[in-house]
């Protein structure tokens, strides 16, 4: 009985959109295993020379980096949440997206301004030498250090935490607030016992997203000098070309990533997104006096510090080098970062698409085949590279003696120099920033113009291109644009990743900071900053449009 | 001839749970208007969705104008089945014109007929002017006329209607009611309409089935 029915139900849902779906999730998953496999290898010297002497600096760094930035930006992103929902003062309306902004640039790109601005030749320590006669201690503002990258980390990722718990403030029921005030309580004590309980995982779920970024980061770090798991999986690799060590090290990032899914699921506990179906937005109240100024000095100052300073030290940079960066090499660069981001979200979109199209009947199967086709978001860059990496070598192992038949012995390694590895990496790292978006389309389409075009006569793939694919057009072109831009700005795979002498905009940028040509580095900056800026438009107009 | 043919069917939304339709059988013969009468929660709907082919049952079998679409291992796919249905909220597709709407369903139709046909179903509902409407332009009594004109353009064995009155205004039921069974009977169609008003039934159909019992019915 029971056989017959899975039969049968494989004959109702099975079809060429379920095969390719199983294909695209294996082939996602596949490095990410093939990284934890690595653990079953013999390990080499290497690897005990680190586990012996370098491990412990390692971990201890990761974490204080990932402790302290995930402390700071969930107070800098509530405080600054709490401020533009529940008051008026002067300014407000703009704040309420400026302080997004900071969000467009990267932190590598933040972390050579702040550095440079800070050093012996920058503007601060500069103008106080020359038109005040001030020599200051170099010391006091070197930023190269674990409390540099926290202070860059926090300044550039707290929109993070800001944008859920503002979204999830203003969709809350005034109710609660205001019961709280009729009860006779202060507002810093609500802000305390309501609000910051109640915004609880929405506040996680942002902090969450921060410290992913951090456990990704390269730039940072290793401009900074710090000594982090990635920054170790990416040495033992470009210093010692050592694959199975890059791998056991990630293996050990990962144990540290699941560690804080569970932190996470506990933080939470039962408590969900919340949204009250029909509730009456809240009234802000108008801020006189002191409190007004205090509100308005201290978004000003984050606007300043994660924005708008950084971003004019770089228009100055860039005035300076223009005629000198503005030439064929450069527009090679923008046409090779624009062509590798294009192909790899197209495939994005293609594969999302017809996941999220098998996924939207609700089953076991396709519950777990949305979640595995997004894994890539919740792994730290550095993790799906290397396995990306290693797969890729292996494969032009296994390769070899055809490549030798057609007469390329000469040159063994095709696949691991060739661009596909990258766009492998990128498909992988951004597959759930396509499929959420579509994935939020498809649920708000629902089921029924799909069922309706069944009942006309049309199958399955004739349905998808004549009634869904027109309904959800808008969900992919936000899709397609959140992806992009993710892709243009990504630092890490795209080191480990490009082929030979293969340069993005952002490894060219990295690549400047790095030779101390900051001032040339700022070109390519202003247009990744550009490119992050478009996505935030994106996502403002995705926000309006739900709420209407 | 037995248009519709149900025999001893059981569906249950998952596997731990009490299952919605429990051993039910019914038979439907050519021309008739049969209403389906119950509650919520009787699992009416559902039995509209199992004989359309949109779920699966666990147990038990369907008969499609005698051919089988569910027995043993056999599962006939919704498009081949030659079931028509109009939905609760009409499901009218919003990027599509009136006409488009019905030229949707007419592909398996030679190239020539189907202009001429879809002229055909808009004037059956009286709806001939509205062709290069677009939905949302459209009263709920006339995006429901448009939806059966839809639902009947390609010839289906049978038609299945859900709750066809439920987004319609009070005073207007009566005299949709009285259209609605004019355009089936000129239609000449086997029709199933799935309501929980007992008034429907009486208006239109030429008899009912109760469904929330556990006996055999029909």
């Amino acid at each position: 009985m029971k056989r017959k029915l899975i039969g049968r139900s494989i004959r109702k849902e099975f079809n060429g959109w379920w095969a390719i779906s199983l294909i695209g999730a294996t082939v996602i998953l596949l490095p990410i295993l093939f990284v934890f496999s690595s653990l079953f290898f013999k390990p080499n010297e290497n690897w005990f020379h680190i586990r012996e002497y370098l491990l412990g600096t390692y971990v201890k760094e990761t974490l204080i980096l990932v402790i302290s930035t995930g402390a700071l930006t969930a107070i800098l992103g509530v405080t600054l949440a709490w401020l533009v929902t529940m008051y008026d003062f002067p300014l407000k309306r703009f704040f309420r997206w400026a302080l997004i902004l900071p969000l467009a640039i990267p932190p590598y790109i933040a972390a050579y301004t702040y550095r440079s601005m800070l050093s012996y030749t920058g503007v601060i320590q500069a103008t106080l030498r020359n038109e005040f006669g001030y020599q200051m201690n170099p010391e006091w503002l070197n930023i190269s250090s674990l409390r540099g990258a926290v202070f860059i980390f926090t300044l550039f990722l707290y929109p993070y935490v800001f944008l859920i718990t503002r979204s999830f403030l203003e969709h809350q029921s005034a109710s609660f607030f205001e019961n709280a005030r009729l009860l006779g309580r202060k507002p810093f004590f609500i802000f305390l016992k309501v609000v910051l309980p109640l915004s609880r995982p929405a506040v996680v779920g942002g902090v969450v997203l921060v410290i992913y970024e951090v456990l990704s980061d390269y730039g940072v770090t290793s401009y900074f000098g710090i000594h982090t798991i990635t920054t170790a999986i990416f040495q033992t690799w470009f210093g010692m070309y050592d694959v199975n060590t890059a791998m056991r090290l990630a293996a050990w990032l990962m144990l540290i990533v699941v560690g804080m899914f569970i932190i996470e699921r506990l933080l939470r506990s039962r408590q969900r997104y919340h949204l009250p179906a029909k509730s009456r937005p809240l009234a802000a109240m108008k801020l006189k006096g002191m409190g007004a100024a205090a509100a308005f000095i201290y978004c000003t100052l984050v606007f300043l510090a994660g924005f708008f300073i950084p971003f004019v030290q770089l228009i100055a940079w860039a005035v300076l080098t223009f005629d000198k960066v503005w030439n064929d090499t450069f527009f090679t660069l923008v046409y090779q970062t624009l062509y590798v981001a294009l192909i790899s979200t197209l495939i994005i979109i293609v594969v999302a698409v017809i996941v999220a199209n098998v996924c939207r009947k609700q089953t076991a199967v396709s519950y777990f085949l949305a979640k595995w086709i997004t894994t890539g978001y919740s792994v730290p860059g550095a993790i799906i590279a290397i396995g990306v990496l290693a797969i890729f070598i292996g494969l032009d192992q296994w390769l070899a003696p055809i490549y030798e038949m057609m007469g390329m012995a000469d040159a063994p390694l095709i696949l691991s120099l060739s661009i596909v590895m990258l766009i492998t990496g990128y498909v992988i790292r951004f597959m759930a920033t396509g499929y959420n978006a579509i994935e939020v389309g498809f649920e708000k389409v629902g089921t029924k113009y799909t069922e309706a075009s069944r009942m006309l006569g049309s199958g399955v793939t004739k349905t998808f291109f004549k009634v869904d694919l027109p309904m959800i057009k808008g969900a992919i072109f936000s899709g397609f644009i959140l992806t992009f831009v993710e892709i243009c700005k990504e630092l890490p795979l795209a080191l480990l990743l490009r082929p030979f002498n293969f340069e993005t905009l952002s490894t060219k940028t990295y690549q400047f900071a790095k030779d101390e040509r900051i001032h040339e580095a700022s070109v390519s900056s202003l247009i990744i900053i550009a490119i992050s800026a478009l996505s935030i438009v994106v996502l403002q107009m995705v926000n309006k449009k739900v709420k209407e | 001839m037995k248009i519709v043919d149900v025999q001893d069917l059981v569906f249950s939304f998952s596997s731990e749970g009490e299952p919605v339709i429990n051993g039910v059988s019914i038979t439907i013969m050519k021309d008739e208007i049969v209403g389906v009468l119950g509650p919520s929660g009787s699992g009416k709907s559902t039995m509209l969705r199992l004989i359309a082919g949109l779920e699966m049952p666990w147990q038990g079998s369907i008969y499609i104008a005698e051919k089988p679409v569910v027995a043993d291992k056999l599962f006939v796919q919704p498009e081949n089945r030659g079931v028509g249905m109009v939905f609760q909220d009409y499901a009218l597709f919003p990027h599509m014109t009136v006409g488009e709407n019905i030229l949707f369903g007419l592909s398996r139709l030679p190239r020539k007929e189907r202009k001429p046909r879809v002229a055909e179903m808009l004037e059956l509902v009286k709806m001939g002017e509205f062709a290069e409407r677009y939905p949302h332009e459209l009263s709920g009594g006339q995006q429901q006329r448009i939806a059966l004109a839809r639902a009947l353009a390609p010839k289906p064995n049978v038609l299945l209607m859900d709750e066809p009155f439920s987004n319609l205004d009070a005073d207007l039921k009566a005299e949709i009611r009285e259209d609605l069974r004019v355009i089936l009977k000129k239609a000449n169609i086997t029709c199933m309409i799935v309501t929980h008003d007992r008034a429907d039934v009486e208006a239109i159909c030429d008899r009912s089935i109760e469904m929330g019992q556990r006996e055999k019915i029909g």
